[in-house]
């Protein structure tokens, strides 16, 4: 593979970057950079209302600030999770994708046309599912969405909601066939040579996309839109939670993979150096793609219905999932190492310092890094059936996904976003002390919050809670108080609504900057152990989409027969929420119960009464 | 793949370790990332910790809290 940044003219600057000037991508692919650019846009857009979501719903849950009535905090709740990890990561996703696949082909999208089409189709969506949310927040408006980000029945939304996803998800799924027809092209006038690992990436983490969206597809258009609808009158909560996480596990590696792509592709050649190993790139991406469906029920592990084999099988699965996550921080913290040891760093743990620190996107990257090393760590004791049963449904949880989609991945997008908006823009960063000081803001405010969550999860602190105090009752805390806890994660979350203030501030100032010609050259890292140092296998996606469809086979199907079997495909006679109760129809019903308890219990009484004579 | 090593003389002394370009070249045959294999066994050391701790406190102990004094939750006291 060659490092398309090496140019002949290029040269450096030690005053703005180590990385070489050159074309930009803005340069190289005009029309395309417009697309990324807008994705991006609408990605920082969610990442705004969704921060902002965000900060309201800390001060109110620790009881510092509340603004609102506890009754609205599922709406804010909603809000925060829907744009954060669906909007702002899958629009921040299809813009590097795109980006990706461009580059690493050297070729423009095949049309256009499409490529805006499909952009269109997800913003239609997004902001479809977005109105039904926010008009939960006014009774003028006869609709609402409070189903949170997982949406599990009977929780009902307004049909606008399911609709929107709906939308949403058709428009990645374009996105991916736009990036598969660039790849078909290419292979045609490149029979026989390896696919460049970026777009290597790009495709297998679609097909991983493909897969898992069957499961969300079919709750939404089988049961849940029609269910909300009125089409049918019930659903079976079990199929559909079951159904939501065979998508709701793979879609965290969705999130990751893009993350993941810039900690191999960028990262490297930021520190100086190159990827270590390309084969082992390639091989965790085959690993996410074979693995990250099948696991989906760890996240039932207390739901009743599924028993509990299928839950072993599903931890088991889980376990194997370790093994790409490990191999990532293998491989990336040697291809950092490398550009330490060549920038002149020495010592086993000295080379640490060599690594430029104060650039903003390596320093933001590499924080995310390490806190996902930490998220590795809740996520095993959340990937055990047992240690699992102390963890579930409490504060833990939101503790370890804000290390892993909060900093892993939200850190290194706003990180990798001081790099792209400059290639997308021709624009210098606008202000790189200020960048720094953002993503450092945020790995402190993470380590805040995160540690307190964990923390408080352990006392038994429950999750989506507006007011997790009750009366009569207190959680013992070891070492702290309650109260310190709420402190912490109040202090987090401030520190994180500045660190987004402060991101917003370099985004807008950049944007608005003049273009400049000391922007680096669009580019992505050299390898050390290129492609051709691995099986051609590997590049086999057929075969790995077709292993994919068996291991989900393997893993779903006797569940699912199991829960369609004992509840029903339309499950026992659920009662929607939120609902409106008939008054009238209630006092009947009471009424009537109550009259048949009399009657029975009258019968009863006689009947005794008459075996008494009778004796 | 190159295996040379190259000094860059221009990049020397500017700066050491603090340079912001590279100073010399390290080929696949001659990098060992002795460092990595550092960092990567003291996660190890540190995750094999927490678990035996964990194991200890949440189920030896059955104290849902790892914060308090460890001998409260292996029950030494």
């Amino acid at each position: 593979m060659s490092d398309a940044t090496v140019n002949d003219a290029a040269k450096t600057t030690e005053s703005t970057t180590s990385e070489p000037l050159g074309e930009t991508y803005l340069d190289k692919f005009p029309a395309e950079a417009k697309v990324v650019r807008s994705a991006l846009y609408s990605s920082f857009l969610a990442l705004a209302l969704g921060g902002l979501f965000g900060v309201i719903q800390t001060l109110h849950r620790t009881d510092f600030l509340r603004i609102m009535e506890s009754e609205t905090y599922y709406t804010v709740l909603t809000a925060h999770g829907v744009f954060l990890v669906i909007a702002f990561t899958i629009f921040f996703l299809v813009g590097v994708f795109t980006w990706a696949v461009t580059t690493s082909l050297d070729r423009e999208v095949e049309d256009i046309r499409f490529t805006w089409a499909w952009l269109g189709t997800m913003t239609a969506g997004a902001a479809m599912a977005a109105a039904a949310i926010l008009a939960g927040f006014t009774d003028s408006l006869d609709m609402s969405a409070d189903v949170l980000f997982t949406f599990y029945a009977p929780m009902q939304a307004h049909p606008l909601f399911y609709l929107g996803l709906t939308v949403f998800v058709v428009g990645t799924w374009m996105a991916g066939a736009d990036w598969f027809r660039s790849w078909f092209a290419w292979k045609k006038e490149n029979p026989g040579e390896r696919i460049p690992l970026p777009t290597f990436m790009v495709l297998t983490t679609m097909i991983m996309w493909y897969v898992a969206t069957l499961g969300v597809a079919t709750a939404i258009l089988a049961f849940l839109l029609p269910w909300s609808l009125g089409l049918i009158d019930s659903v079976n909560p079990t199929l559909t939670r079951t159904l939501f996480w065979f998508f709701g596990h793979p879609v965290v590696y969705f999130w990751l993979m893009p993350a993941y792509m810039m900690w191999y592709v960028l990262l490297p050649k930021l520190s100086g150096g190159k990827l270590f190993s390309d084969p082992l790139a390639r091989v965790v991406f085959v690993l996410f793609l074979l693995l990250s469906t099948p696991v989906g029920i760890h996240h039932q592990y207390l739901d009743p219905g599924i028993s509990e084999g299928f839950k072993f099988i599903a931890m088991t699965n889980t376990m194997f999932l370790l093994l790409p996550s490990l191999l990532t921080a293998f491989t990336v913290v040697a291809s950092m190492e490398h550009g330490a040891r060549q920038r002149g760093g020495t010592g086993r743990i000295g080379w640490l310092k060599a690594l430029p620190w104060r650039d903003p996107v390596f320093a933001g990257m590499a924080l995310a890094g390490l806190m996902f090393a930490a998220g590795g760590f809740s996520g095993m004791i959340n990937a055990g059936m047992n240690i699992n049963y102390l963890v579930h449904n409490t504060l833990w949880v939101p503790g370890h996904f804000h290390l892993t989609v909060g900093t892993a991945v939200a850190l290194t997008f706003m990180a990798a976003s001081y790099w792209f908006i400059p290639q997308l823009t021709g624009k210098k960063l606008w202000n790189r002390p200020v960048a720094l000081v953002q993503v450092v803001l945020w790995f402190v405010g993470m380590t805040f919050m995160a540690n307190a969550m964990h923390r408080a999860g352990l006392l038994g602190m429950p999750r989506r809670t507006a007011e997790p105090q009750y009366d009569g009752f207190e959680y013992e805390a070891g070492v702290g108080s309650v109260a310190e806890l709420d402190a912490q994660i109040a202090l987090g979350g401030i520190i994180l609504t500045l660190s987004l203030v402060l991101f917003f501030a370099v985004i807008i100032g950049t944007v608005l900057g003049s273009r400049s010609d000391e922007v680096p050259a669009n580019g992505y890292a050299d390898t050390l152990s290129g492609p051709e140092d691995s099986p051609k296998i590997l590049d086999n996606l057929k075969l790995w989409f077709g292993l994919a469809v068996v291991l989900v086979i393997i893993a779903y199907t006797f569940p699912l027969l199991s829960i369609i079997e004992r509840g029903g495909l339309f499950g026992p006679d659920i009662t929607a929420f939120p609902q409106s109760i008939d008054i009238v129809s209630m006092a009947w019903l009471t009424v009537e119960q109550y009259a048949t308890d009399t009657f029975t219990s009258a019968t009863e009484v006689a009947q005794a009464t008459i075996d008494g004579v009778l004796r | 793949m190159s295996s040379a090593t190259e000094q860059n003389q221009a990049d020397q002394g500017a700066g050491g370790p603090q340079l912001d370009h590279p100073v010399r070249e390290i080929g696949h045959d001659e990098y060992d990332p002795i460092g990595t294999l550092t960092l990567i066994m003291l996660y190890f050391l540190l995750l094999a910790f927490l678990w035996v701790f964990m194991y200890f406190v949440e189920f030896l102990g059955n104290d849902p809290t790892v914060i308090g004094w460890i001998g409260t939750g292996v029950g030494m006291a």
